[in-house]
């Protein structure tokens, strides 16, 4: 199996999804297109991208060379940011910030800790005051007030 | 003639306050920082900062954000000469003779040529913007949905041609694009369209988080963990001054490289990288002493940084006269402009003068000021490359995550740039480009809005798009490129620009 192949495939399922889940919003006539002519027709083109793409991708690079070295701190980046995304508003930017900062640079990257502390402490807390403070862009303060 | 310099007498009175030079100021410091540092390239570098230009009026706001583009495009450089690594793609061809030239103890000089060049070339680049802009927007007014979707679709296909890379993933990233642009409610109808019951998705998807997922979440994901190799040429004050020989034998590149990044920078795509492969291959064809490329020559510095910086600023012609954005960069300062409640397309030059012609004359400022600020402070920059990329990263994904949350205050957007990352970062791997789908994102609204217009004026007859002069010869446009780029699937040929191109992209 080829990367080209599998990218393909990807692509046409998600034209078949679109296809699908576009049923609920009207098509319209020609004359007046409904808000569902147009992604179905977005949709269509993708399938056949994707069909083109399974065709024509035999000689692409084969999907088992394809080398994941950064997997484990790809991992760790998008759980950091996956966290961001739930608890941002809940425990407030300077803690979470905190606690991401903090998993990244001492457990991934297993820095000295008075830096792991520093940048732990003066990132978050001077961002804020930059951001929140100075710019007046507010940030989210938390359950605490902090 | 004579309103153009009374517009760009208003327009300096506009930016030549002690506040707006401050912004030119700081804006061209931070680009330029964001350029300098690997990872953080201009796009994901706006799309980080715009929050800080939230509480500004709109003209300090696009005066800080224009500096922060050409900061950035400028800073680039400056890794090419002294690591070899390109700052961003744009930077390529510099690595080959800048760090060549870096390796004689030249780097100073290619340092100073490179800011010269692109100092003359961001000049003489805002002249042809300022006057070919206005003329545009004129005839664009004359647009109706007709033409104005072939001009999309055009512009479209141009962009999956020009990007490199397989034409037809290219495209399937600009319908996915389009896909996602569809999500919220339709403007026409008021049907919310796949938005799953979240409320906030009601507005559609932003084309910030698009960015920053795709460029600033993906390029940390494939480069964290790998070993940090890099190695700085550190030029001292004096080395900057370059002899007068090498000012002679920049003085054409630069401006051949002028106007070829300017024209080129105009169309669709890559457009900036473009320009800097041309240049470069056209100073080698001209040049009395050829073999000398590679090996350090000041001409494979000058062309292509001049082509770049033209490239920059001729992309936002397009943008600025019709609304259309050519590239991912142009269409994040478009969204730029609108959170600022500034429009641009053809009205926007006729009812905000003070705005556009503000605009053009702080081009003027930014690049004085780049001048004035990168060579003299290029010890400082140099330091920031030592900051190792195991610290960086995540102080990235910090102003990663203050940027998106902060256009919105929506942890929705912040949620959309996590799943664009992942996304990103398997389209990368899986040899996609991401750039046609930012631009999909942002046109797609005015696209589907100009399509369902066109068929309604028609009674449902497609026949709309070939029956008019100006959309005609754009949909030809964009079928002369759709079938240049399937030829290479049906005659496999040698390598060609799409596969430099590529290759250029890759190893940035």
């Amino acid at each position: 199996m080829t990367i080209d192949r599998v990218s393909g495939s990807a692509l046409v399922l998600l034209g078949l999804f679109v296809v699908w889940e576009r049923r609920v919003l009207p098509l319209g006539t020609h004359t007046r297109p409904g808000p569902g002519y147009f992604p179905l027709l977005l949709s269509m083109l993708l399938i056949v991208l994707g069909a083109l793409l399974i065709f024509q991708g035999g000689s692409a690079q084969a999907l088992r060379s394809l080398a994941w070295p950064e997997a484990p701190h790809a991992l760790a980046i998008l759980a950091c940011s996956a966290f961001a995304t739930l608890f941002l508003e809940q425990i407030g930017y300077r803690i979470s910030m905190g606690i991401i900062l903090g998993f990244l640079l001492g457990v991934m990257e297993r820095l000295r800790l008075w830096l792991v502390l520093t940048l732990t402490l003066g990132l978050p807390l001077g961002t804020f005051w930059l951001f929140d403070s100075l710019l007046r862009v507010p940030l989210p303060r938390g359950a605490w007030g902090f | 003639m004579d309103s153009t310099f009374q517009n760009l007498v208003l327009g300096f009175s506009t930016v030549l306050t002690p506040t707006n030079i401050s912004y030119s100021l700081i804006g061209c410091l931070i680009g330029t920082m964001v350029g300098v540092l690997p990872g953080v390239g201009p796009l994901a570098g706006i799309s980080m900062l715009l929050p800080t230009t939230f509480g500004l009026d709109p003209t300090s706001a696009i005066i800080l954000l224009a500096g922060i583009y050409y900061g950035a495009m400028y800073g680039g450089s400056t890794t090419s000469i002294l690591m070899r690594i390109p700052g961003e793609a744009a930077s390529v061809m510099t690595c080959i003779d800048g760090y060549a030239m870096a390796q004689k103890g030249r780097a100073g000089a290619a340092l100073a040529i490179s800011a010269i060049g692109s100092y003359i070339a961001g000049t003489l680049s805002v002249v042809g913007l300022m006057f070919l802009a206005p003329p545009l927007a004129r005839l664009a007014l004359g647009f109706g949905p007709a033409e104005y979707t072939s001009l999309l679709l055009c512009g479209l296909v141009v962009l999956s041609y020009m990007t490199g890379g397989s034409i037809i993933k290219n495209m399937a990233m600009i319908v996915l694009g389009l896909l996602l642009g569809t999500i919220g409610i339709d403007q026409m109808s008021g049907y919310f369209r796949f938005s799953y019951g979240l409320v906030a998705l009601g507005d559609g998807i932003g084309v910030v988080p698009v960015a920053v997922g795709l460029f600033g979440i993906s390029e940390i994901l494939a480069t964290a963990g790998h070993p940090d190799t890099r190695q700085v040429i550190k030029p001292t004050l004096r080395d900057l001054l370059p002899t007068g020989e090498e000012l002679r034998d920049s003085a054409m590149p630069i401006l051949r490289g002028t106007v070829l990044g300017f024209l080129i920078g105009i169309i669709p795509g890559s457009a900036h990288i473009i320009s800097t492969f041309v240049s470069y291959a056209m100073e080698r064809r001209l040049s009395k002493h050829p073999e000398r490329f590679g090996k350090g020559a000041i001409e494979g510095v000058a062309g292509p940084e001049s082509a770049n910086n033209a490239a920059s600023e001729g992309a936002l012609v397009p943008m600025l006269a019709l609304g259309v954005p050519t590239g991912p960069i142009p269409a994040v300062l478009l969204a730029a402009l609108m959170v600022h409640g500034i429009t641009p397309g053809p009205l926007f030059i006729k009812e905000q003068p003070a705005i556009f012609w503000g605009l053009i004359a702080s081009m003027y400022v930014g690049n004085v000021v780049l001048l004035l600020l990168n060579l003299p402070l290029v010890g400082i920059f140099v330091n920031f490359l030592r900051i190792p990329y195991r610290i960086l990263y995540p102080t990235i994904l910090l102003f990663c995550v203050v940027g998106v949350y902060a256009v919105n205050s929506s942890l929705v957007d912040v949620g959309i740039m996590t799943a664009m990352g992942l996304l990103g970062y398997l389209l990368r791997k899986f040899d996609f480009e991401t750039a046609p789908t930012v631009l999909g994102v942002v046109l797609a609204p005015i696209i589907e809005f100009s399509f369902r217009q066109a068929l309604a004026m028609s009674d449902g007859s497609y026949a709309i798009f070939l029956q008019r002069p100006i959309s005609v010869t754009f949909l030809g446009v964009g079928l002369l490129m759709m079938l240049f780029g399937l030829k290479p699937l049906i005659w496999r040929k040698g390598k060609d620009w799409r596969d430099r191109l590529t290759q250029a992209e890759k190893s940035n």
